[in-house]
């Protein structure tokens, strides 16, 4: 044979090799793995939680191949007994990372498995499934709560870049039934990402409040200025009480804590400014809300119009300020009040802003306002509640104003709260360590609040007190 | 620049009438030289020189635990003798190994080897854990000579065995008889054993060895540490298998 005949050989052997059919599923199983996956599966079905683990190192981390995982997912798991081992099953198989497990788990995840079973499943889809896998997960989403909030923890981890789309579509569809669209709104918001905004921008303004109210709060969390003439929208649309208080909160984080927060607020006042009078005088208390000289000059125009009406819209501004900047003019507005409803508004803005932290008084001079604002106060409402947020000065002295009103019934709740609330603080308890001993010990004579007694026994022997989170 | 041999004289007079409590300042100097040893074989020889009649005199044992600190940094086959020699004290021994395990000379290894079969007690548990942990090879048999004798020398002999790891070090442990601790000691180690044999690529050593520990064990363990050793064996075996 000639070397180029030889040559022509080879070439046409290595071509045919790379062209032959090869199996469309994975290659069989060698028999040494073969061996190694019967006696993995004798193992996670005896049941013996020792093997356990040792079965499911296996299943994550070797037995290489489709059809191992197929035949775990859709022989083997069902047929264990124990919930125990399916579970385990299952997180091996999402950590195996192998598609070929997902039809078995499905089936798991929609059939009527043993519920930590189920929710197992719905995890294992999130961990191997996409974009297809949403419209499963989200008929799940309204099922019994353990498998609803399964799988509104596997929409917001599933990956894939037509996942958030599909979400946002199945948003916009007014015929879903509102308390999944609300679900949804908060996978989206969960999910943080920045295209699908508008479609919360949307929902801000949904005919059902439910949603609207879901999506402020979301945005409140992720918005930025782009957001911000939608959220203004929504606040417009907002019903009054406690939807139109989350909208407004929503808004004013975005203006003051969130990114771009100055870009924000300038946002807000361009809408304002823009608005129709009726929109304005809705929109002015949350606008104060986030303050400004912009905003200070409005409010300002306002009190000085002879217009009664909007003198009151720019009081009910001024009283709402975000800062101590305004307790001078409070001051001066409240000592010329002749209307007592006039001088309650301001007064209740007076002692909201008195012992603010962010602003720019030092502790001794809050606390001074505070003597100065109480000295304002006509009524045993004001006199409580400007006493507990007098806690919010972190020093011994707050402490020596506070105590004194222990001694008044009609106020000591309201101090005793104060004096727990500042025997809180560690580093101020243990420096004033007999002050605030002898402090909680008549907090504990005087009080009838069992979550009053509960913090001073706390504090009074270094424990510490765990603030219940608002839903 | 050449060393200043003659600054070391003070130095090592102080350490020679040095004990506990006394001022450590004043020999600085030689920890200064043991340093400048490294790179300069001409100092290392007048420092192990010095050391070693340190070791010989009637010193301290504060002194000679310094010298043997000393020595484990830059010892060589010219210190042995004179650590060897105070292998079988209970005063000295340990500090004595200690360096000799650091000293890479084959001599050192020997005085170890020749020690192990003249001491008892815990001074030969101390000649075995030092063997093992310099790898000395050479030392498997003697060692396994040991795992039938008294318990605490056989539990520790099968310890080093077990970091030994050789197939000579496996066949004694395969070939023990024993119960308590030491069986346990024994099982420990035959599992390092495998793990090593599985890490190198001789899955059949491997595997017989935990297929002998899971037919020992048995399919209902009663105590925890059965339980465990079983599954370290059921585990060692599904990764020779695959």
């Amino acid at each position: 044979m000639s070397l180029r005949r030889a040559l022509a050989v080879v070439c046409l052997g290595i071509l045919s090799g790379l062209t032959a059919p090869r199996p469309l599923a994975a290659d069989p199983a060698p028999t040494a793995s073969r061996e190694v996956f019967d006696t993995v599966v004798d193992l996670i079905r005896s049941g013996d939680a020792d093997m356990r683990p040792v079965a499911m190192e296996k299943v994550r981390k070797g037995l290489k191949g489709e059809e191992f995982t197929r035949e775990l997912a859709e022989k083997v798991l069902p047929g264990l007994k124990k919930p125990e081992d399916q579970t385990a099953l299952l997180a091996a198989l999402a950590d195996r990372a192998d598609r070929a497990a997902l039809p078995g788990i499905m089936a798991l995840a929609k059939g009527q498995a043993d519920a930590s079973v189920r929710t197992a499943a719905i995890r294992g889809v999130a961990a191997l499934g996409g974009a297809d896998d949403v419209p499963l997960l989200m008929s799940l989403l309204s099922g019994d709560n353990a498998s609803g909030e399964a799988a509104r923890g596997a929409l917001v981890a599933i990956r894939g870049t037509d996942v958030s789309p599909r979400l946002v579509t199945a948003l916009a569809d007014k015929d879903r039934p509102a308390p999944e669209r609300v679900a949804l709104v908060g996978i989206l918001a969960e999910r943080r990402e920045s295209a699908t905004l508008p479609a919360l921008v949307a929902a801000a303004i949904d005919p059902d409040a439910t949603i609207r109210a879901a999506a402020m709060k979301a945005l409140g969390t992720l918005g930025g200025p782009a957001e911000v003439p939608g959220m203004v929208a929504g606040l417009l649309a907002a019903q009054a009480g406690a939807e139109r208080n989350d909208a407004e909160r929503a808004l004013v984080l975005v203006c003051t804590q969130n990114r771009d927060k100055e870009e924000a607020a300038a946002a807000f006042l361009t809408r304002f400014q823009a608005a129709d009078p009726s929109a304005q005088e809705s929109l002015l208390p949350t606008l104060a809300r986030v303050g400004g000289p912009a905003v200070m000059k409005i409010v300002n125009g306002l009190i000085a119009s002879p217009d009664l009406a909007q003198r009151k819209l720019g009081l009910t501004a001024l009283s709402r300020w975000p800062d101590a900047t305004v307790k001078d003019q409070l001051l001066d507005l409240i000592g010329k009040a002749t209307d007592e409803e006039e001088r309650r508004l301001l007064l209740g803005g007076l002692i909201r802003i008195a012992p603010l932290p962010d602003n720019t008084l030092d502790p001794a001079q809050k606390l001074a306002l505070v003597e100065q604002t109480m000295k304002l106060c006509t009524r045993d409402e004001e006199r409580g509640r400007l006493l507990e947020r007098a806690s919010a000065i972190r020093t011994v002295d707050a402490l020596r104003y506070v105590l004194p009103y222990v001694d008044q019934p009609s106020l000591a709740e309201s101090a005793c709260l104060s004096v727990v609330e500042l025997a809180h603080h560690q580093k101020l308890r243990d420096g004033n360590k007999d002050e605030f001993m002898k402090a909680l010990d008549k907090v504990l004579t005087t009080t009838k609040n069992e979550e009053v007694i509960d913090r001073a026994n706390r504090y009074k022997v270094g424990k510490t007190w765990e603030r219940k989170k608002a839903k | 620049m050449a060393f200043d041999l003659a600054t070391l004289d003070a130095p090592f007079t102080a350490l020679k009438a040095f004990n506990w409590g006394s001022d450590a300042n004043a020999f600085k100097p030689i920890d200064a030289a043991v340093v400048a040893a490294h790179g300069d074989a001409a100092l290392r020889a007048e420092l192990e020189k010095r050391f070693g009649q340190l070791l010989a005199d009637d010193s301290s044992r504060a002194t000679k635990e310094y010298v043997c600190r000393k020595l484990a940094m830059i010892g060589t086959s010219a210190s042995v003798s004179a650590l060897a020699t105070l292998l079988p004290s209970e005063d000295h021994s340990h500090m004595s190994r200690f360096a000799l395990e650091r000293i890479g000379a084959p001599e050192a290894a020997e005085a170890l080897r020749t020690a192990l079969g003249k001491v008892e007690g815990t001074l030969k548990i101390g000649m075995i854990s030092s063997l093992a942990a310099r790898g000395d090879k050479a030392s498997v048999p003697a060692i396994g000579g040991m795992l039938g004798g008294d318990a605490k020398i056989a539990a520790a002999a099968a310890e080093a065995l077990g970091t030994l790891r050789t197939p000579e070090a496996a066949a004694a442990l395969a070939g023990a008889k024993a119960d308590g601790d030491v069986a346990a000691a024994i099982t420990d180690a035959r599992l390092a054993c495998a793990e090593s044999f599985l890490a190198k690529g001789d899955r059949a050593a491997a595997k017989a060895i935990y297929e002998s520990i899971n037919a020992a064990v048995g399919a209902e363990p009663k105590t925890h540490r059965e339980r465990a050793v079983r599954v370290a064996a059921k585990r060692g075996l599904l990764a020779t298998a695959e």
